[in-house]
């Protein structure tokens, strides 16, 4: 047991270490997108953990990661805190929300949960403009500082790469501790028999709640990587495609699969982005039809990875060998 | 006094729209057991059919009835092609439980970018036949319209079919009864199948409808209706999630209540009044206001 948990720890440090050396051979692009796909993938986790194993659905995660940016944002505007304070009192502050969300969701299932959610994800931009303090539609700046000089010569997008790699690093070892411990282990006892998992002494509420709280602090914490790349916090930031993007990128790879899934979700999410970017810059669409064709196919990827592989493609070709041993084998396993 | 009455009015006129909507999430859940989100992009996309019409006849009385048409055949083709195979699918595992939801956000997202894609997503104007301008009663002027007459009648029109072809016709029995127990209706003979397909259809025409009487008073673009599946779901659930009359008052309840908080308390609510009435509903009614017979963890 304790082998297994060093040897993952080992396999996270190996994977820092090659993105670090890996960040000083790439271009200014290249890192920004490292940071785009880091913040992508703390966002998958929090709806890996959330759906993929406690059976819940949030649409309402890019409010969390908004609220989790405001948090920070606010935080280094008004207090001037550090940076790395503002990130612990965003996650906090995001998981305070879910508990208050949580509390209700653990009463409501599936498609009311989801309206709930999707409520929550419409009327949260929207009251921003209320409040001039929050900066309106123009938001406010967010300043991610810069290395410290020990470190030498760094440039800021480096620096932002840096960041959201290892807040990303930090969070898939958290979600995965979780994951496989006996929260985890009752997560899915819930999401597969919630009355079986009654009998056996689970409190499925209280179950279902402690997962809403950590997905609504993992998705904050996703919120204030994204604002730092952006550099600015603004309404627009968050709109309802974000949390779209984000169950895109979750359900491609299977919706239970934190590693590899989440990084194969972000990956595709972003590579998505590239590729539409060059073929309509190639063909001189303007940015508008750009931004269009991209939600049109993330969209589309989702209906289809869905209806094609709706457990992810590991499970899919599981799924077809067991079949296909079955068959050979006359019936017999 | 004044305010009392002009609150009262808009809130009947406003409710009703959302009452269509709601009416629209209720039939598809009825006969399918489905939250259908993709249904503000079906109801905006039957807008822009509407908007066509208007462009090309200047009739706004020939849109409302060709919208509510497309709106019908684009449900049945999403019911088809898309919800149909896909509950074959996606029975087991992960995704069982969220498939459905997971898939109408996808939709809604092709069709927000389609219709972008295809209309621009700048803002379209749906001019209303009838005037906008309050009414004038002696020296005050009330914000009541007859616009907001129209919206009112059309919506009551198409309530009053509705609720005929429901209780009156062999038709509406064999939805109720595809909606109630579709085991046993099947094996009394109903194709449910086909029945749950015209369950489909009459709710893409009334969300077809919610969309081209919304219009007129706002602008129409590819994301302007997403608001309205807020409220619809939010009108929906106050009404208990499965029953028609349920949908009608939830929406007048939330009309109301919107426009009492806008009168009073400010406009600067409007985003959150329905957040808050959906939370209070679940947690103190979770059958809503009328009682259904299901849990909420169906």
């Amino acid at each position: 047991m304790h082998n297994h948990h060093r040897r993952r720890l080992i396999g996270f440090a190996i994977v820092g270490i090659l993105l670090f050396l890996l960040s000083n051979r790439v271009g200014v692009l290249r890192l920004y997108q490292g940071s785009t796909v880091s913040m992508y993938v703390i966002a998958i986790g929090s709806i890996v953990l959330l759906t993929g194993f406690s059976g819940q659905i949030s649409l309402g995660n890019g409010a969390f990661m908004a609220l989790g940016a405001y948090i920070a944002v606010l935080l280094q505007t008004y207090l001037s805190l550090p940076l790395v304070l503002t990130f612990f009192v965003a996650v906090l502050g995001a998981a305070f929300f879910g508990l208050i969300l949580g509390v209700a969701a653990a009463r409501l299932s599936g498609p009311y949960l989801a309206g709930t959610t999707l409520a929550l994800a419409v009327a949260l931009p929207s009251l921003v403009n209320q409040f001039p303090v929050l900066g309106g539609e123009q938001g406010l700046m967010f300043n991610a500082g810069s290395a410290p000089e020990w470190l030498g010569e760094v440039s800021r997008f480096k620096w932002l790469f840096w960041i959201s790699t290892l807040a990303a690093i930090i969070a898939c070892i958290g979600i995965q501790n979780i994951l496989k411990s006996r929260y985890g282990r009752t997560w899915k006892a819930v999401r597969s028999n919630s009355t079986a998992a009654e009998l056996s002494g689970i409190s499925s509420a209280r179950s279902k709640v402690l997962a809403f709280v950590i997905s609504a602090g993992i998705a904050g914490l996703a919120g204030v990587v994204l604002a730092l790349t952006a550099g600015t916090v603004a309404p627009g930031a968050f709109p309802l495609s974000l949390s779209f993007a984000i169950i895109t990128g979750a359900v491609i790879a299977g919706i239970s699969s934190l590693l590899p899934g989440s990084v194969v979700g972000a990956v595709v999410l972003v590579g998505m982005s590239q590729l539409v970017g060059t073929f309509t810059s190639r063909f001189q669409m303007g940015d508008i039809l750009a931004e269009n064709l991209k939600e049109l196919i993330v969209s589309a990827l989702l209906i289809l990875a869905v209806v094609f592989t709706p457990n992810g493609p590991g499970e899919k070709i599981r799924a077809m060998r067991e079949h296909r041993k079955h068959h050979s084998h006359g019936g017999v396993r | 006094m004044n305010q009392f009455i002009s609150s009262i009015l808009i809130g009947f006129s406003q409710g009703s729209i959302y009452a269509l909507m709601a009416l629209a999430l209720v039939l598809v859940f009825r006969s399918t057991r489905v939250v259908n989100f993709a249904q503000a992009g079906q109801a905006m996309v039957s807008t822009y059919i509407g908007w066509e019409v208007i462009n090309r006849t200047g009739s706004y009385w020939l849109a409302i009835p060709i919208a509510a048409l497309g709106g019908a055949i684009l449900a049945v083709i999403v019911q088809n092609f898309l919800m149909r195979p896909l509950s074959k699918r996606t029975s087991e595992g992960a995704i069982a439980p969220v498939a459905n939801i997971i898939v109408t956000l996808g939709l809604l997202g092709v069709l927000h970018s389609g219709a972008a894609i295809i209309w621009g997503s700048e803002e379209k104007l749906l001019t209303s036949p009838v005037s906008t301008n309050g009414f004038k009663i002696g020296e005050n002027v009330y914000p009541f319209s007859a616009t907001d007459v129209l919206i009112i009648i059309t919506s009551v029109i198409v309530m009053l079919i509705f609720a005929f072809i429901f209780k009156k016709t062999n038709l509406g029995l064999a939805l109720r009864a595809a909606a109630f127990q579709p085991e046993i209706s099947r094996l009394a003979g109903i194709r449910v199948d086909r029945v749950q397909t015209i369950g489909w259809a009459f709710s893409g025409a009334a969300g077809a409808v919610a969309g081209v009487l919304i219009a007129p008073g706002s602008y129409l673009n590819p994301y302007s209706l997403d608001i309205l599946l807020v409220f619809g779901f939010v009108a929906a659930v106050i009404g208990g999630l499965d029953s028609l009359v349920g949908a009608a008052v939830g929406g007048i309840v939330l009309g109301l209540t919107l426009s009492f908080t806008s009168q009073y308390v400010g406009t600067a609510l409007t985003f959150v009044v329905p957040f808050v009435v959906l939370l209070v509903v679940l947690l103190l009614r979770p059958n809503g206001l009328l009682g259904g017979r299901s849990s909420r963890n169906a």
